[in-house]
């Protein structure tokens, strides 16, 4: 079973949140296709990604290339689109939902694999980033640029601060108790054995992929399969 | 709404929630106290509390948990700002960014805040919507003429650039103090602090990793992009590169050592957080200001400005 949000999985009382989760997407049905949004995005300019090409695939219901597609973890959520878009088109948006999309249809987990250890920590600590450094050139580097063994926390104990920051142990269990009940736990522990791909459907993709329309309900994509 | 608006409409306060950042906390602490610092001179007092956590943004936009985990760890955040009564000050775009975006979603998606609620509710705590996020350029664009007041050291004669980063100006474009595309808000303070200000062609672009690119694709897209930024960084010999984020200042700062490390190019610009500048043109320690913990040669800038780092 390779679909991650699976409801079953999650706790009762909180599953239907998750449709929630593309209520964020934006309206593409608005887009005209201007491609202002390629001129000042940094994935277009190091690499083929095209962030108007990919809303016109989907708007065309080509939605499986889009999630099956490499271009998919491109973007680096910038928003620099955004902010030049004359339709306010919020496409980072869609893309962070696109990404889910991907993931319960099986695709890009080696990708998110990569970010596991910050989930981790997360989890481990209630902070994200924590200061002991996986690069340990970076603590001689320190060393070098200040009067101290490089550690951060030596820094900081010069700096007049604790040795390190962190949060209450009451904070941690209520950030632990909301990624318990909410799922994220469980997607953290099977995470590392997600290999295997099992494409779903197109009918099964639609059902997932849905964009917010203008009043606030499912749009769905058209029908028709043009590749032109 | 002109942007002059925008800005007189920021509230100013006497207290304010700081609402810390695990990168400036673990990588940056000098973000957060050149903050303290400068607002402790403004007369400004900033309320800690170790019940604040990471924002909760980052594992929605890493897809490693959907919104319905990452929600209810932002409003639980937001619901401890507003328990001190008070405003919050974010020194980072991504934290701004996150409570202020789902601040509004749920706003403006009351069954959905039911649904957070009754989750918060498991733990005593609940989101009621009631305080404001203010993002540091915020604040300062606000104090700008009390700041100028408690500049004792003017910086003459630095040659100074600015990178404001994304997710501010960009992604809250509608609502943010600065025009996306052509800011001054960080001009206009470092002519306050007394410095030159230098401009270079990709002073508006991405510091090269946006939220995740620099763990996904590093080397085939973040890489490569952060060279061109650097490059044209390099060529107008600025002293200093001033942000507002503490992400931004990851990227930039140890960006710059990981290009010397592959043998890419040495560029040598020191990396400061705006606090941390005007921090040094109100003569504050600069040990206290953090800036120990930076990679790029900050010792070059202190000694150009005779100050010791002791
Ligand atoms: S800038 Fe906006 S309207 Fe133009 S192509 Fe891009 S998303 Fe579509
Ligand atoms: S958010 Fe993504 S698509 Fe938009 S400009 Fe940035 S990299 Fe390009």
């Amino acid at each position: 079973m390779s679909r991650l949000f699976d409801k079953k999985l999650r706790p009762e009382l909180y599953s239907d949140l998750s449709e929630l989760t593309f209520r964020f997407i934006g309206d593409l049905e608005k887009c005209m296709q201007c491609g202002k949004c390629v001129g000042n995005c940094p994935a277009a300019s190091v690499t083929q990604y095209n962030s108007r090409r990919i809303i016109h695939s989907i708007k065309l219901g080509n939605v499986e290339d889009v999630i099956k597609s490499e271009e998919l973890w491109s973007c680096f959520f910038c928003s620099s689109c955004y902010a030049s878009c004359p339709k306010d088109i919020n496409f980072p948006f869609t893309v962070a939902m696109l990404r889910y999309a991907s993931l319960y249809a099986g695709y890009g987990w080696e990708y998110v694999k990569k970010l596991l250890p910050y989930a981790l920590d997360y989890y481990r600590t209630g902070m994200t980033v924590l200061q002991d450094e996986r690069n340990p050139n970076i603590t001689r580097r320190r060393a070098n640029n200040s009067n101290t063994s490089g550690s951060m926390a030596d820094v900081r104990e010069k700096m007049g601060l604790s040795r390190e920051r962190k949060v209450s142990d009451r904070a941690l269990s209520e950030v632990q108790f909301i990624s318990d009940v909410s799922g994220m736990t469980r997607i953290l522990k099977e995470l590392p054995h997600k290999e295997e791909k099992a494409p779903l459907t197109r009918a099964e993709l639609d059902r997932m992929v849905t964009v917010t329309g203008p009043n606030g309900k499912f749009a769905g994509f058209p029908e028709e399969d043009d590749n032109a | 709404m002109p942007r002059a608006e925008i800005v007189k409409k920021v509230p100013i306060n006497d207290s304010y929630f700081l609402f810390r950042s695990c990168v400036s906390s673990s990588k940056y602490p000098g973000i957060e106290t050149s903050t303290e610092e400068v607002f402790a001179r403004l007369g400004i007092e900033l309320e800690d509390s170790p019940e604040q956590s990471c924002c909760g943004g980052f594992i929605t936009f890493t897809s490693l948990a959907e919104v319905t985990a990452s929600l209810p760890a932002v409003a639980r955040n937001l619901s401890i700002i507003e328990e001190s009564g008070k405003n919050a000050l974010t020194v980072c775009n991504g934290c701004h960014m996150f409570l202020t975006e789902f601040g509004h979603f749920m706003d403006h998606n009351p069954d959905i805040t039911n649904k957070v609620n009754e989750m918060l509710g498991m733990i005593g705590r609940e989101y009621k919507g009631t305080s404001h996020v203010l993002h540091m350029l915020e604040a300062v664009a606000g104090l700008k003429n009390r700041i100028k007041e408690l500049i004792t050291r003017p910086l003459k004669g630095l040659r100074v650039a600015t990178h404001y980063g994304c997710h501010y100006l960009y992604g809250f474009k509608h609502d943010a103090v600065d025009d996306p595309y052509m800011p001054t808000v960080l001009e206009e303070l470092i002519e306050i602090a007394g410095a030159e200000n230098v401009t270079y062609p990709e002073a508006r672009t991405c510091c090269g990793s946006g939220l995740t690119q620099v763990i996904i694709h590093k080397e085939e897209m973040s890489l490569p992009f952060l060279k061109r930024k650097l490059d044209s960084l390099k060529k107008i010999e600025a002293d200093v590169l001033i942000v507002v984020c503490p992400y931004c200042m990851t990227i930039l700062d140890r960006g710059q050592f990981k290009m010397e490390e592959r043998g890419i190019e040495e560029y040598g610009v020191p990396v400061l957080y705006i606090n941390q500048l005007l921090g040094l043109a109100m003569g504050i320690d600069p040990v206290r200001l953090g800036l120990e913990a930076h990679i790029t040669p900050v010792k070059r800038l202190l000694e150009k400005l005779e100050v010791s780092n002791a």
